[in-house]
């Protein structure tokens, strides 16, 4: 796959082609491949750089600033969430643990019945799954794969009696290392990197990576193209890039492409733009075993618990949870306090199980943007939401103490340690709260909806803007809601469903 | 019509609460702000050239809170490595310098906050790395439990940088039992 890297251009960008697409994750890979097909001249632009496997080598201060945002630092506006968010050709596919769920039937239902969203209901997107599942080489993991930390989780669940069950993953060739968040070193995943992107090349599209589009270009309601920076190696600004197009794909997520789409003055006479953020947020639970689990090692969230989540509307279970076991790196940050007494926590790393409570959320959050144009992010969690966290924090507590913790630690400060399960009938669960415990996102959704209403949707039921004929959508950022689960599979069948009507378009406008 | 340049300058723009907040606490610590020194630092001139991100004092002040927020839960155990073992503060300096310009502010902002108005809130009228140990742990401590949000949120990202530097150590690792990478490739990318 022959990549053109923005750092290495010696002169200015100045293109005309049929298509641009911006960003290269699940649904801006699976965009280019399709126009591409379709005969188009279409290029990509990806802000992060192009990593292969021989630079993933597993150190997590290495490529947490290489693959993720703000070197991995990425936060809500009041620092209260971890923003964990994707960089590079391939986007979050690269860092994720591969997993792949369905959207919900009930959720497609939802947006076709509340949201107005018009021709995308189960039935329809159903062969986009299967297509999807199928090129992406999507099995169930085996229970002979489920490292220790996911065994806690399944022991614990079947023994409370609750529902649960394992999870399906795209990797062929798994060495079961565990490093799957820092990039795959053996080339496993079957992600955009891996199998869409060359595809997409070999159709035809080109691929530039370390550009930054600053702007869409749009006049009279027709979009013309884009303008960017390509950067250079520690991110500055070395090259002028400008492409001219009939129709642009915004992938950039639900941050990214919200935050160019403010810094572009997109119509938005609703006020819609950016808004209705949903993120699931999660906390962590840690059990403490009496032996070792080496639980960092192996395939990570291979098992999930679904006793606290349903996905009809209004619903009082929105609580999804799976294990979140991390390197060192990532562990010590979770961990309550500093010193000594961290240190001596620290020495059960080994023995530890972790569990994450992952919120289905209503809470509505809001990207905006930075005086220098980067996105912001305000999300400030509803006390409904924060009582089904604290609802899921204790469920996880009574699940590792079901799979036979000896002890169970909310990171909260002070920590809250709980020695058996009794406990946990009178705890007092106020302390989980944003800036309470430690909370992280990874699947931002929702801030460029679809729908068939503008008033209330920024795109329409095909990903087209409502108000700027020829520029789509094809990333998380069209889900009018949550999802309660890993979105990837849902972003890839969505622009495969969206696709057609992105090359339709070709033939249609000027 | 828009044009790009139209769309640039038109960009709408959000009052930052963080940046609000952080600039409401340095004022509210105005007078130690007033009084500001950035000399009495102790840098080899070697080392401060060497920096990237940080000045000569928010080295310092880097150093001293790397060494309490890592402090060895063992200290006859002369196989734990110090933050000053594994340079904690020169990769902080790193990591700072490789941030956006905006975010990079907002920590160095933090530096500040911690070296001049963090011991004034615990009644310390001292700067953080002329307090001894002990008290410094007060500080840090007080921040971590602040009932000012932003303050907890500014300690979270602290530690998260300096256990980033310390635990990237293979040193560090046997404290935990951690075998570490299964591969052994230099890094491709990073510096």
């Amino acid at each position: 796959m022959t990549v053109i890297h923005g750092r290495e251009l010696t002169s200015d960008v100045d293109l005309d082609v049929d298509a641009v697409v911006i960003g290269t994750g699940a649904g801006g890979a699976i965009a280019l491949r399709e126009i591409a097909r379709s005969g188009a001249h279409v290029v990509a632009l990806e802000e992060g750089g192009h990593h292969t496997t021989a630079e993933f080598n597993q150190r997590e201060e290495q490529m947490l600033p290489i693959l993720f945002q703000d070197l991995g630092g990425r936060t809500t506006d009041d620092l209260a969430i971890r923003v964990l968010q994707g960089r590079g050709v391939g986007g979050s596919t690269i860092h994720n643990t591969n997993l792949c769920k369905r959207i919900p039937d009930e959720i497609l239902a939802l947006w076709r019945d509340r949201h107005r969203v018009k021709g995308a209901g189960p039935d329809e997107l159903r062969p986009r799954f299967e297509q999807i599942e199928k090129e992406l080489s999507v099995t169930e993991i085996p229970a002979a794969m489920r490292n220790a930390n996911n065994e806690v989780l399944r022991r614990g669940v079947e023994k409370l009696g609750w529902r649960g069950g394992p999870l399906k993953h795209n990797r062929v060739g798994c060495q079961m290392s565990g490093f799957c968040e820092l990039g795959c070193a053996y080339n496993a995943k079957q992600n955009a990197l891996k199998v869409v992107l060359p595809q997409a090349l070999e159709a035809g599209a080109s691929l530039y990576s370390d550009v930054r589009v600053r702007a869409i270009a749009h006049h009279g309601g027709f979009v013309s193209g884009v303008e960017g920076v390509a950067l250079g190696a520690r991110g500055e600004e070395i090259r002028k890039v400008t492409i001219r197009a009939r129709l642009v794909v915004l992938a950039g997520s639900a941050v990214g492409s919200a935050a160019l789409a403010l810094a572009s003055g997109l119509p938005d006479p609703h006020q819609q733009l950016g808004k209705k953020l949903r993120m699931h947020p999660g906390a962590v639970v840690a059990g403490v075993f009496d032996r070792e689990l080496t639980s960092v090692y192996g395939v990570p969230q291979s098992y999930e618990c679904t006793e606290l989540l349903s996905f009809e509307e209004g619903s009082k279970k929105r609580i999804w949870i799976v294990t979140a076991f991390a390197h060192p790196i990532a562990t010590a940050a979770s961990m309550s306090g500093f010193g000594a007494a961290h240190m001596r926590s620290m020495r059960d790393y080994g023995k530890l199980a972790v569990l994450t409570a992952m919120l289905h959320d209503d809470t509505a959050g809001q990207v905006m943007l930075t005086s220098d144009g980067r996105p912001r992010i305000r999300y400030s969690l509803s006390s409904d939401d924060r009582e089904q966290l604290a609802k899921g924090v204790v469920a996880c507590a009574r699940i590792l103490f079901a799979a036979g913790a000896r002890e169970v630690v909310v990171p909260a400060v002070p920590p809250v340690r709980l020695r058996a399960a009794s406990e946990l009938d009178q705890l007092d669960t106020s302390f989980v709260r944003p800036h309470g415990v430690p909370l992280t996102a990874v699947h931002p959704m929702g801030t460029l909806r679809m729908g068939e209403d503008p008033t209330a949707a920024v795109v329409k039921s095909t990903g087209e803007h409502h108000g700027v004929r020829g520029l789509f959508v094809a990333d998380g950022s069209l889900f009018p809601t949550s999802l309660g689960g890993p979105p990837q599979i849902g972003i890839y069948a969505m622009a495969l469903h969206l696709a057609p009507h992105m090359v339709a378009a070709l033939k249609t406008t000027r | 019509m828009l044009t790009f340049a139209s769309a640039l300058e038109n960009k709408p723009h959000a009052v930052g609460r963080r940046r609000f907040i952080l600039g409401a606490v340095l004022l509210a610590g105005g007078a130690a702000l007033a009084a500001v020194r950035t000399s009495g630092y102790d840098v080899p001139e070697a080392r401060a050239a060497t920096l990237l991100a940080l000045s000569p004092w928010q080295l310092v002040v880097v150093e001293h809170a790397a060494r309490r927020i890592c402090a060895p839960d063992r200290d006859d155990d002369p196989s734990i490595p110090t933050a000053d073992d594994v340079d904690v503060a020169g990769f902080v300096d790193l990591y700072v310098a490789r941030l956006p310009d905006e975010l990079r502010t907002d920590v160095l902002a933090l530096f500040g906050y911690v070296e001049h108005v963090a011991p004034l809130r615990v009644g310390l009228a001292s700067r953080f790395t002329r307090l001894p140990p002990e008290d410094q742990d007060r500080v840090l401590a007080a921040m971590e439990s602040s009932s000012v949000d932003l303050l907890r949120g500014g300690f979270a990202g602290l530690k998260s940088l300096a256990f980033m530097g310390y635990y990237r150590d293979p040193r560090t690792w046997k404290i935990l039992g951690y075998a570490g990478p299964w591969v052994g490739r230099p890094a491709k990318g990073w510096w």
